[in-house]
């Protein structure tokens, strides 16, 4: 069965730009999905108008086989969503936070207490249910963010970069914990990261979105071993913008003085490439020979390089939501 | 539940969540009392005792005591907006209307949420009034009716505020539009003197000022016991309300866009 079902999608702004781009793909029931790509590639606009808070301009949107344009409210029910910023409220407590969510979803009285027992106790918060929000690490907030959906339950879940800000092991916390909402409710996710080890770690399939499209989609191993070939990275002492003869391999990205070149086997490249590199009178400091990550793949089809995608501004951003749910 | 159980139902958590914030901090209620009591007690107690401003049978302080008690209730209103520009920041708004809860529920359980402020600024005034030995009617019907105006008057005011704050979206404009309105809306009405004293072009834009059927509906329940205007006051309130409730409603969608 299919849970999401998008169909040419798009969102223009006025006066002439268009964050999302005739959009279509397919979420299997059960699959966790994710949606990849560089700030401003439209993953969040995507996400809003799936979640009904933004209006497409065109195209149809079905989840779980139920038009979300024309019945949003009933389509509502079947969908959990937990946006980019921390938006557990930070004056309520864990508990509060839950009985309120649970109630604006029509929860069942009888079934309210439990399902909130058993998300504080699935996410590691019991002892802590009776604090204000506002006491809470940034880890603790998103794991009670994580807790609304089994206390909602709903069919399909889409987290808007759940990491984003997170130390590694709450990182990791929070990837168990979505991995288990997938494996033992059976919720189909979605998620938008930047990334690649949360994509290569959680999702069954990826698309990669740029300016608004989509430019590649597939199983990670799928993508990764689309590549073909090995990845060398080569550090110059400047110069590195000279084109790159086409036999020895494919330049896929350049940043300050470090070249990545695609290249079918990598082992053989090597002296090659550094031959060519010193005979035009560039100096090789360093070299390295990896398989594809999928920071490659990204890197391939968006363009850029994740830490630049990964932003001063939005890390400081996310720091800054923290913060102010801390007072 | 039918869908009039589950709008019911929504707006209440909504109220309900403010409650329960309040339960946990209740510092801005006190702060909050600060200017209403120096109007009662420096304003109103000196323009008694001068006698210039004088109101069939009663003084002065009497007649302003409603009039501070709706004031205080639309400043608590007029900035209600601002709460929801930082959820709107937070992201807790659009969480919000991404559940399956209607989104007029949630401008209504907001409104509710600016009128339990109400409630408790009303009754924090009716105590001060008390102590400082004002003459009113306590009559258990007129409070409840008060406090019921007070809801009603709390949740128009809150809805204005949400629409002005779905169209300016940041914080710092908030704060501007609601300075730059309270006053304007609070001299232009019934508060602090009669709308006899106007100049004549006041007192036509008084007529449109939904503060004056605020103030005239507590008035003549906790003081004058005249419930001749009555009925034009819930008329007038109610028709604002319903009609910023229903604008606030469609307006919220240009917050979270």
């Amino acid at each position: 069965m299919t849970a999401i079902e998008v169909t040419d999608l798009t969102k223009t702004y006025p006066p002439d730009f268009t964050a999302v781009d005739k959009v279509s793909f397919k979420v299997d029931d059960g699959e966790i999905f994710g949606l990849l790509g560089p700030n401003g590639a439209g993953k969040t606009t995507a996400i809003k108008m799936i979640m009904g808070l933004t209006r497409p301009t065109s195209g149809s949107i079905r989840i779980c086989g139920i038009d979300a344009l024309s019945s949003a409210s009933q389509v509502r029910q079947l969908m959990g969503y937990v946006p980019q910023a921390i938006s557990a409220d930070g004056d309520l407590t864990g508990y509060e936070n839950l009985l309120i969510f649970s109630k604006l979803f029509y929860v069942q009285k009888k079934d309210r207490d439990i399902r909130i027992k058993e998300a504080l106790a699935e996410m590691e918060l019991t002892d802590r249910a009776n604090d204000l929000v506002k006491h809470y690490s940034g880890g603790m907030m998103r794991r009670l963010e994580i807790g609304e959906a089994v206390v909602s339950r709903p069919r399909v879940l889409f987290l808007d970069e759940p990491s984003i800000g997170l130390d590694p092991s709450s990182k990791r916390q929070v990837w168990n914990h979505i991995m288990r909402l997938n494996k033992e409710l059976n919720m189909t996710v979605l998620i938008t990261t930047h990334d690649m080890a949360e994509a290569d770690e959680l999702c069954d399939n990826i698309a990669i979105m740029n300016q608004g499209r989509f430019v590649a989609a597939g199983t990670p191993s799928e993508l990764k071993r689309g590549m073909g070939g090995d990845m060398v990275t080569v550090k110059l002492s400047g110069g590195a913008e000279m084109p790159l003869m086409a036999e020895l391999g494919k330049v896929v990205h350049v940043l300050d003085d470090t070249v990545s070149i695609l290249t079918l086997n990598g082992e053989t490249a090597i002296p090659k490439i550094v031959g060519y590199y010193e005979q035009n009178g560039l100096h090789v400091l360093s070299m390295s020979l990896n398989r594809p990550t999928l920071d490659d793949v990204f890197l391939k089809y968006a363009k850029v390089r994740i830490e630049e995608v990964e932003s001063y501004s939005q890390a400081r951003q996310a720091r800054r939501s923290f913060m102010r749910h801390a007072g | 539940m039918n869908s009039i159980t589950r709008f019911v139902h929504s707006s209440l958590t909504v109220a309900e969540m403010e409650a329960r914030k309040i339960r946990h901090d209740s510092t801005e209620l006190w702060t909050r009392l600060v200017q209403p009591a120096l109007w009662l007690l420096v304003f109103g107690e000196v323009f008694t005792s001068i006698r210039g401003i004088t109101q069939g049978n009663y003084t002065y302080i009497q007649f302003i005591t409603p009039g501070v008690l709706a004031q205080s209730v639309l400043f608590v209103a007029i900035f209600y907006g601002i709460t929801v520009v930082w959820e709107r920041d937070a992201g807790l708004l659009s969480k919000l209307l991404s559940t399956p809860s209607p989104r007029s529920s949630i401008i209504v359980g907001k409104a509710l949420a600016a009128g339990v402020r109400g409630i408790f600024q009303a009754i924090m005034i009716f105590a001060l009034a008390l102590i400082i030995g004002v003459n009113l009617r306590f009559d258990i019907l007129d409070v409840m009716g008060v406090f019921i105006t007070i809801v009603v008057f709390a949740m128009c005011f809150s809805a204005l505020s949400m629409i002005l704050a779905s169209f300016l979206k940041t914080r710092d404009r908030m704060m501007g539009i609601g300075q730059a309105i309270t006053m304007p809306l609070f001299f232009a009405s019934n508060a602090i003197y009669p709308l006899s004293l106007m100049p004549a072009w006041l007192q036509t834009v008084s007529v449109f000022n939904p503060l004056s059927y605020g103030v005239d509906a507590v008035r003549s329940m906790i003081l004058t016991g005249d419930y001749s205007t009555l009925p034009l006051d819930a008329l007038v309130l109610g028709g604002f309300t319903l009609l910023f409730l229903a604008i606030a409603s469609v307006s919220i969608r240009g917050m979270v866009e």
